[in-house]
């Protein structure tokens, strides 16, 4: 199967998307530009959904919403999404000894219908299959059998892969059971070998059947009653084995969503943890309030500055000594007149001078002199006024501006105490004011992850896996306890019919079916057991070519190998096992998954596309290189989901083998990553036909953050 | 010193030429924050009374501006509230007229003290603007200058 294109409406990100991929076999490899945030998941969740359906999505897509999470309820609360897939199949047919190749191309069509309020509601998709000819399109039956064969859903994982995903061969997040078991699958399943399975059954069938022959030879009598219980017995392990298949099923879903959750919460929080960096924020901004109040009251307090006696004093000095030099000079030289005012008064009512003289009005000689009494009180009077203003200025500017020691401190040193504080508080505000404008970049640019809400998920997965792990393990016994009863009561059974007189002919016919189903059990182990290691050779091939051209890594690593327990194991020097985890690095670890991913998909001889996201992340230099030239070279329809980081340094290979490239781009990324307003306002991808070596006016992108933390700079600065 | 002292001015007006009104009104309103540092006076009395102290730093002569309309600021009431003023006008008047008994003559000292104000008025004016700072910071500084004798002379 090859695919040719795919168009999504309504699939999340994707409102109306089409997509097309190279079947050119001398250019295999088609490249997806995309940025991160771009809708790249999306797409290989709308693939592989088109595919398989809602057991393709994760969580098996029970809480996975798929219409698009902006999508406006006056438009409709219904919204149907459809993802259609164009592919192609080539048979070869022998025919007058000569094969004949044909190529049928064909359309998928998988719709499903959601409500779009609040608690999302789908309902079951339907899924139609059309056989594409010049005369037009035919339905096809049953279109899953179809799919099923050509792409098988226990491969998922090989065909469609993502950066992550990739390394669930070898990760050390699951466990030794889950790996084994899904490079078991994995490679059973791409091997065909699902008719020795059907025959198993068969055989077992065939086996239930001859022991209630067995049990009707003896009415009620022992034999009846064994072989009643092996019955019992037979359809018990039955249960138990459904049972531990579910339970190891949910199991491998549940250490996915454990993976997935922990990768989540470490890469939320190497960006940063949003609720710590909110809690700094925020007392950052109480910080910034306390600051603001001390800036009011020492502003207020440098205004009170301009109203001060002391400021007053320290202007006018030099006035102020010559005033206050005056009064002392005249406390000291006592020149205001005494109080002389009474005296004068008790002479002029005696009409007697203190001199003996008359004072007589009536008489012109005492006239005169009373009139210079009186004037003499009058003067007094005056002065005994000034007096007192005089006084009490005297001594109400004394302690007003005390001289020397007793004086306060001056206008001068508190303006610069005043200055100094509104300074420092200046500085500690605008230094508040960055720190907080630097705390909001940064949680502008951390995801809005709920690391609570992602931490208390973490919790219950855990907690539901043990549970499952505890499942297993029961069953697993029970399984175990069962076959040991099974064994004995076979045996009993076998004696009790060899003492019957038609026992031998029932006892034939079991023997029959156990010799088939030793046949059928070797021959499923020893296909598993050939192909497994020309799979394990393969990978080990394309792997040291990956990891060739990096020395340091190449200096450890001698040989990659799938064990007969399906363990990926890689060995370093004098065949000491190497951790995959933890001795290989990041580079390494992709190549190693990927050379697994294409060697099982060469082996099996299937044509199936290769739809990889991010498969040169961690990549650098010539590894990066030599991973795309491998896995180019080892795929027959390579569909890569690429960075602009993971292209650069590989754009001359991308020229020589890729036939179709496109990017794809977010326009919610203006203006922070984009450089030019898509004016879309509705959160959808857009696809542009830029290869790897152009860019246009929708996908230009800014070279990094800061380029446009600069421009946001500048433009500040400017307004 | 007694809240309640004996205020001599309180009966006499204090007039202002009408081309400083609206100084006084943008250098006096009082405000929190930023607008503090752009009107930095309380009142307008603090305004009149830090120009009269500029004019006897600098040596002013008083302006006498029979010939100008000129609007009331506010009465002598004013200074009961800030009874140390009243000192200052006296001790000022006693200072420039060098005669101890103008102190009996409170519409002489008010007189004097106004057209003192008036007369600094200008320089306080111009010490708010010049600079780069808000007002309140070009004035302090101007004010320091003044007072370390550095800048700002009195022969003008």
């Amino acid at each position: 199967m090859k695919l040719t294109r795919a168009h999504f409406e309504n699939f999340r990100l994707l409102r109306d998307l089409t997509l097309d991929f190279g079947c050119d076999e001398s250019h295999p490899l088609t490249v997806i530009r995309a940025a991160n945030e771009s809708g790249k998941t999306t797409v290989l969740h709308a693939l592989q959904w088109a595919l398989y359906g809602d057991a393709a999505l994760p969580g098996r897509g029970q809480e996975f919403r798929l219409h698009p999470i902006d999508w406006d309820t006056d438009d409709g609360s219904r919204v149907t999404i459809t993802a259609t897939v164009d592919f192609e199949l080539t048979t070869h047919r022998r025919i007058g000894g000569r094969y004949r190749e044909t190529r049928r191309r064909y359309r998928l069509v998988r719709t499903a219908v959601e409500d779009a309020t609040r608690q999302f509601r789908r309902g079951p998709s339907s899924v139609k299959l059309f056989h594409l000819t010049e005369a037009g399109a035919s339905p096809i039956e049953a279109p899953d059998s179809l799919i099923r064969e050509e792409l098988p859903p226990e491969l998922r994982e090989v065909f469609f892969t993502d950066g992550d995903r990739a390394l669930s061969f070898i990760e050390a997040d699951v466990t030794l059971s889950t790996k084994r078991d899904r490079v078991e699958r994995a490679i059973r399943s791409l091997l065909g070998l699902g008719l020795i399975d059907d025959a198993l059954r068969h055989v077992a069938k065939t086996k239930a059947e001859m022991n209630k022959k067995a049990r009707g030879l003896d009415g009620s009598g022992r034999l009846s009653v064994v072989a009643s219980r092996l019955d019992l017995a037979a359809q018990e392990e039955d249960r138990l084995r459904e049972r531990l298949e579910d339970a190891k099923e949910q199991f491998r879903n549940v250490e996915d969503l454990v993976a997935s959750t922990d990768r989540k919460i470490a890469a939320a929080l190497q960006k940063g943890d949003r609720e710590k960096l909110s809690r700094e924020r925020a007392s950052v901004k109480d910080d910034m309030a306390s600051l603001d109040k001390q800036l009011a009251a020492a502003a207020r307090e440098h205004s009170q500055l301009l109203t001060r006696s002391s400021l007053a004093f320290d202007l006018v000095s030099p006035t102020l000594s010559t005033a206050m030099d005056s009064l002392d000079d005249l406390r000291e030289e006592g020149k205001i007149p005494n109080t002389t005012v009474p005296v004068l008064e008790d002479r002029l009512e005696t009409n007697l001078c203190i001199c003996g003289e008359d004072l007589d009005a009536a008489d012109p000689q005492g006239r005169r002199r009373r009139s210079h009494i009186e004037s003499l009180i009058r003067e007094s009077r005056r002065a005994d006024a000034i007096q007192e203003l005089i006084t009490d200025l005297y001594y109400g500017a004394k302690q007003l501006f005390p001289k020397g020691t007793e004086r306060l401190a001056s206008w001068r040193a508190n303006y610069a105490q005043v200055a100094r504080r509104r300074d420092d508080l200046e500085g500690l505000r605008e230094k508040a004011g960055r720190q907080y404008r630097s705390l909001e970049d940064q949680i502008k640019l951390i995801p809005d992850t709920n690391l609570q809400g992602l931490r208390q998920s973490l919790a219950q997965y855990r907690g539901q896996r043990d549970r499952l792990l505890s499942t297993q393990a029961t069953t697993e016994t029970q399984l175990d306890g069962l076959r040991k009863e099974r064994d004995s009561l076979e045996r009993e059974r076998d004696q009790l019919l060899r003492s019957k007189e038609k026992g031998a002919r029932v006892l034939a016919g079991l023997d029959v079916a156990k010799d088939v189903e030793t046949v059928l059990k070797g021959a499923y182990d020893r296909i598993t057991d050939e192909e497994l290691t020309k799979v394990s050779g393969l990978m080990n091939d394309i792997f040291l070519e990956m990891i060739g051209a990096d020395p340091e890594q190449g200096a450890i690593i001698r040989r990659a190998e799938i064990s007969k327990q399906f363990d990926i194991v890689v060995y370093g020097p004098q065949s000491r096992m190497l951790n995959p985890d933890r001795d290989l690095n990041g580079a390494s670890r992709r190549a190693l998954t990927l050379a697994f991913i294409l060697a099982l998909t060469r082996v099996s001889e299937v044509v199936a596309p290769n739809v990889i996201d991010t498969p040169l992340g961690m990549t650098s230099g010539f590894v990066k290189r030599s991973i795309l030239r491998t896995a180019v070279r080892e795929s027959t329809q390579l569909i890569l989901f690429l960075t602009h980081d993971e292209i650069a340094g590989c754009e001359d290979i991308l020229d020589e083998t890729a036939g179709v490239v496109f990017t794809l781009t977010n326009p919610a990324h203006y203006p922070r990553m984009l450089i030019n307003d898509p004016g879309v306002e509705e959160r959808k991808v857009l696809r542009c036909e830029c290869d790897h070596r152009t860019s246009c006016a929708l996908c230009e992108r800014r070279l990094d953050l800061f380029e446009e933390s600069d421009q946001r700079t500048k433009e500040t600065a400017n307004a | 010193m007694p809240d309640r002292q004996f205020n001599p001015f309180q009966t006499i007006d204090i007039n202002v030429p009408v081309e400083f009104h609206e100084s006084f009104q943008r250098y006096c309103r009082r405000g929190a924050g930023s607008a503090l540092d752009r009107s930095p006076f309380p009142r307008m009395i603090d305004l009149w009374f830090l120009a009269l102290c500029v004019a006897v730093r600098l040596n002013l002569e008083p302006v006498e501006r029979s010939d100008v309309k000129t609007w009331k600021m506010i009465d002598g009431t004013i200074f009961s509230s800030d009874p140390w003023r009243i000192h200052a006008l006296m001790l000022i008047a006693v200072g420039c007229t060098q005669d101890v008994s103008v102190v009996a003559e409170p519409r002489r000292v008010m007189t004097l003290a106004n057209g003192l104000a008036i007369a600094g008025l200008p320089r306080v004016l111009e010490m708010l603007q010049d600079g780069g700072g808000e007002p309140i910071w070009n004035l302090s500084e101007a004010i320091d200058g003044l007072l370390d004798g550095a800048s700002v002379t009195g022969d003008s």
